[in-house]
C-alpha cells in the first residue's frame, strides 16, 4: 500500500536548515493500523504530511499504491487527496454555520472521476453518518456537537468518498481520555469492517495501543517499528 | 455540470461569510452601487439624446417644405458657375433699421411709387454717413425694397392655391424681418429690445411641433382676418423686455409707433432647441401677416412655409407645388424658377459647409438627405450631452475604483479569516482553481448584490436628470444588462488578487493556521 524509501525532508528556516526527516524507510501493508509516536519536533508530523500528498519530500521516494507520487504536480496531489485519501485533524476542521451532513459532503464537491450529483451526495453523507453512529445528528452545526461527535462527523468526511488510506494527526488531542477511546474504537471499527489503511499520529501511549503496529520517531528518523496486537479490539467494550 | 453544482455551495458559503461581515459588505457595496447608478445614468444620458435625435427629426419636420422668394440653386461643375447665391429674400431684409422713424401706416407718404423709378442696383440706405430721418423704408419703398421686389414672388393667393394641393398638411405664408419693441411701463424708464419680426398665419404654431405656448395662445381666425394688432413673443424677448417673472399676457408693446397688445408667450418644448438671443424663433415677435401687410403697405410674402402629410410624400408636394407655382407666375419652359423650395434635409446640406457640388450630388436622394440631417442633428446633441457624460464617467470610474478597492479588501478579509477552511478544502481534494473560484464567486457575489442596488438607484438618477434638468434620458434593458456587467467586471477584477492569493496557500501553514 505505502512504501517510502529513504525519505528526506528539509526546511528553510532563515538561514538555517532543519532537517526534518533524514532518510526513512519503511512499507505499510493495506490494512494495517498504524500509530506514529514520538516527541515535538521528532518528524512524525512532517511523514504524516508527506503521507498525506499535502507535502513533497525534498528527496525519497513515496509509492502510494505502487505509484511515486513524490513527484506529482499540485492538481495530481489535489487529485490523490481527494479519491485515496482521507483526513481527520486534531481540531476537527469543521466548516461553523454549516451542517453535519453539509461538512460530510465537502469532499465530494471536489472529485474529478464523473460528477457527482446533489441527491447522491447527500446519499453518501448520510451513509457515512451512519458509519460513525450520528444518523440522528446530520442538521446539527458543529457548534451543537459535543467533541465526540464533532471528531466523528469529521471521521465521516474523511470516508464519504471512500479512500483507501485514513490518516488522523492527533485526532483525540483535544478530546477527553473516554471520548478518545470511543473514535478510536470508531477507527478499529472502519479497519475491521472495510479493510482501510490507518494511520494515526499521538503522542499518547495508551492511544497507540489501538493499533496494530506502533512507529517511533525520534529526530527524524524510524528508532522503533514493532508489530503488536491491538491492546483493546473493536469487540472491547468502552470503559468510562 | 460538474463545475455549476460545486459552484452552488461555494455561493452558499459565499452568502454566509458576506452575512456575516454585514456592515464591511455594506459600505463595500456602496461604492459599486455609486459606480453601477452613474454608468447606468451616463447611458440613459446617451441613448436619450440619441433618442431625441430621432424624436427631433419627426418634430422639426421631415415633412416641412419652406418655399421661399427668388431662386436660388447649388453651384454646380456643369451649370458653368453662371449661378449662384441670388441671395435669398430673407437676407436681402436683414436692413440696418437701428434709427427706423416710427411712422403711422395712413401717413402720407411723398415716396410713394419710388420703387417705379428707383434703380434696383441703389439702396437709399447704403451710404452709412447717411443721415436716415427719411421715412420707414419698407412703407416708403414698398414691396420692391423690402426685398420683396422684383425677386419676390410669393403671394397669399399663392398660399391659399398651395393649401388646396392633394398631400399638403398645413402651410403658414411669412413675411420677415427686423424690428424693436419698446415697453413703457407706467413711471419706469423704457425697455427696448431689437429682435426678428415675422408677419406669419396662425397655422404656424401647428407646423411647430417643437413649440410650446408658455402662456396666452396664438391668435385666432378673426384676429388674422381683422388685422389685429396682437403680438405673440418668442420667450427670450419676453424676459428680456418684461423679466422673467412677468407675464406679458394683456401688457401693450411698441413696435413701430403702434400699439400692440401681447396674446401669447411662445418657447421651446424640446431640450435640444433652447431659445437664445439671437436665434430666430425665440428672439422673435410674431403677429398676422396680415397686420404686417397692413401696416408696411406690403402684400408678397417672403416665403411660405408647408408640412406634407407625411414625410414620404415631400417629394411629390414639392413636385406639385413647383408646377402650381410656374403655372401660376406664368414661367415658360424655358425659364427658371423664380421660387426655392427646400426641405429641411437641403436646408442641412446648404448651410453644413458643404461645397456645392457635393451639396448638388447629394440633392434628390431623399434618404442620403435624411441620413446628413440625422447626422447634423447627432453632432449638435453629441456636444451638448458630452459633458453631462463626460462628467458622469467621471464619477463613475473613480466610485467603481473605490468600490473594486473594498472589494479587493473585503475579499482579502474573508480570505485571512477562513485560511483555516481553505487549508482543509485543499486537504479534502480542492485545487487551487477550485478555491480561486470561490473567492471570486464571493467578490462577485458582493458587485453584483452592490450591481443590483445600483440599478435601482440609477434608475431614480435617471429620472431625476430628465425631471430635474429637463435632459431626456432613455433605460433600456441593454444598458441595464451592461450595467450588471461592469459590476460583474470589477468583482472579478478586483477579487482576482485576493483569490489567486488564497489559491497560493500552502495547505499545511493554511490548516495550523489560527
Amino acid at each position: 500500500m505505502i512504501g517510502v524509501r529513504s525519505l528526506e525532508k528539509e526546511y528553510h528556516v532563515g538561514d538555517h536548515v532543519v532537517r526534518a526527516l533524514r532518510g526513512v524507510t519503511l512499507d505499510i501493508a493495506g490494512g494495517e493500523f498504524v500509530t506514529v509516536v514520538g516527541p515535538s519536533g521528532s518528524g512524525k508530523s512532517t511523514f504524516m504530511h508527506i503521507l498525506g500528498c499535502l507535502d513533497r519530500p525534498t528527496r525519497g521516494q513515496y509509492l502510494l499504491g505502487g505509484r511515486d507520487v513524490s513527484t506529482l504536480p499540485h492538481d495530481e496531489l489535489a487529485r490523490v487527496r481527494n479519491e485515496t485519501i482521507g483526513f481527520v485533524f486534531q481540531g476537527f476542521n469543521l466548516l461553523s454555520r454549516t451542517s453535519a451532513l453539509e461538512n460530510v459532503e465537502l469532499p465530494l464537491l471536489y472529485t474529478r472521476k464523473g460528477a457527482v450529483k446533489a441527491a447522491e451526495r447527500r446519499d453518501r453523507a448520510r451513509r457515512a453518518l451512519a458509519a460513525v453512529g450520528l444518523t440522528d445528528r446530520e442538521e446539527h452545526h458543529p457548534n451543537q456537537l459535543s467533541g465526540g461527535q464533532q471528531q466523528r462527523v469529521a471521521i465521516a468526511r474523511a470516508l464519504v468518498n471512500e479512500p483507501s488510506l485514513l490518516l488522523a494527526d492527533e485526532p483525540t488531542g483535544n478530546l477527553d481520555t473516554a471520548t478518545s477511546h470511543e473514535v478510536m474504537e470508531v477507527f478499529a471499527k472502519l479497519r475491521a469492517e472495510r479493510g482501510i489503511t490507518i494511520v494515526v499520529i499521538t503522542h499518547e501511549r495508551d492511544i497507540a495501543a489501538w493499533g496494530t503496529r506502533t512507529i517511533d520517531f525520534k529526530d527524524g528518523v524510524v528508532v522503533s517499528d514493532q508489530q503488536h496486537q491491538p491492546s483493546m479490539g473493536s469487540h472491547t467494550p468502552v470503559s468510562a | 455540470m460538474n463545475r455549476l453544482r460545486a459552484l452552488h455551495p461555494s455561493i452558499d458559503i459565499g452568502f454566509k461569510a458576506l452575512t456575516r461581515n454585514r456592515l464591511q459588505t455594506g459600505l463595500t457595496m456602496l461604492g459599486i452601487t455609486v459606480g453601477v447608478a452613474t454608468v447606468l445614468a451616463m447611458m440613459a444620458v446617451g441613448a436619450g439624446a440619441q433618442r431625441s435625435i430621432e424624436q427631433q427629426v419627426r418634430a422639426a419636420g421631415l415633412n416641412q417644405l419652406t418655399i421661399k422668394a427668388g431662386n436660388w440653386k447649388p453651384k454646380t461643375e456643369d451649370s458653368g458657375g453662371a449661378v449662384a447665391h441670388q441671395g435669398d429674400a430673407e437676407d436681402t431684409m436683414r436692413l440696418p433699421v437701428e434709427e427706423l422713424m416710427p411712422v403711422l401706416p395712413d401717413a402720407g407718404d411723398p415716396f410713394a411709387g419710388a420703387a417705379d423709378i428707383l434703380p434696383i442696383d441703389f439702396h437709399p440706405e447704403d451710404d452709412p454717413m447717411e443721415k436716415h430721418d427719411h421715412p420707414l423704408a419698407w412703407q416708403r419703398l414698398g414691396d420692391l425694397e423690402a426685398g420683396l421686389g422684383a425677386a419676390t414672388t410669393l403671394s397669399f393667393a399663392d398660399a391659399e392655391a398651395i393649401r388646396q394641393l392633394p398631400g399638403v398638411q398645413y402651410v403658414a405664408g411669412g413675411v420677415h424681418g427686423n424690428a424693436r419693441v419698446h415697453y413703457r411701463p407706467d413711471g419706469a424708464p423704457e425697455k427696448r429690445w431689437f429682435t426678428r419680426m415675422h408677419g406669419t398665419d396662425l397655422h404656424l404654431l401647428d407646423i411647430k411641433r417643437t413649440w410650446t405656448l408658455r402662456s396666452g395662445r396664438f391668435f385666432t381666425e378673426e384676429e388674422q382676418d381683422d388685422k389685429a394688432m396682437v403680438l405673440v413673443l418668442g420667450s427670450v424677448v419676453a424676459e428680456k423686455v418684461f423679466g422673467e417673472k412677468v407675464d406679458p399676457v394683456g401688457k401693450e408693446l411698441m413696435l413701430w409707433n403702434q400699439n400692440f397688445r401681447v396674446i401669447g408667450v411662445v418657447t421651446s418644448a424640446s431640450w435640444v432647441v433652447r431659445p437664445a438671443a439671437g436665434d430666430d424663433e425665440f428672439d422673435a415677435v410674431y403677429m398676422p401677416y396680415t397686420t404686417t401687410h397692413q401696416l408696411l403697405n406690403l402684400t408678397k410674402l417672403n416665403d411660405i412655409t408647408v408640412t406634407a402629410s407625411s414625410t414620404g410624400e415631400v417629394s411629390d408636394v414639392s413636385k406639385r407645388i413647383t408646377e402650381l407655382l410656374r403655372q401660376r407666375h406664368n414661367i415658360t419652359n424655358e425659364k427658371p424658377d423664380d421660387f426655392t423650395i427646400s426641405t429641411q434635409a437641403t436646408r442641412a446640406i446648404t448651410t453644413g459647409g458643404l461645397p456645392p457640388n457635393v451639396a448638388a450630388a447629394i440633392a434628390g436622394n431623399v434618404k442620403e438627405l435624411e441620413r446628413v440631417t440625422l447626422e447634423q442633428l447627432a453632432g449638435t446633441l453629441e456636444r451638448a450631452s458630452g459633458t453631462m457624460r463626460w462628467l458622469l464617467a467621471a464619477v463613475a470610474a473613480v466610485s467603481l475604483l473605490v468600490g473594486g478597492i473594498g472589494i479587493m479588501n473585503i475579499t482579502l478579509l474573508s480570505v485571512t479569516e477562513r485560511t483555516k477552511e481553505i487549508g482543509l478544502r485543499m486537504a479534502v481534494g480542492a485545487r487551487g482553481r477550485d478555491v480561486t473560484r470561490q473567492f471570486l464567486t464571493e467578490a462577485v457575489a458582493i458587485s453584483l448584490a452592490g450591481g443590483a442596488v445600483g440599478v435601482v438607484l440609477g434608475l431614480v438618477a435617471s429620472y431625476l436628470i430628465s425631471s430635474t434638468l429637463r435632459w431626456a434620458t432613455v433605460v433600456s434593458p441593454g444598458s441595464v444588462l451592461i450595467a450588471f456587467g461592469v459590476s460583474a467586471a470589477v468583482g472579478v477584477l478586483f477579487g482576482w488578487y485576493p483569490a489567486r492569493r488564497a489559491a497560493e496557500l500552502d495547505p499545511i501553514d493554511a490548516l495550523r493556521h489560527e
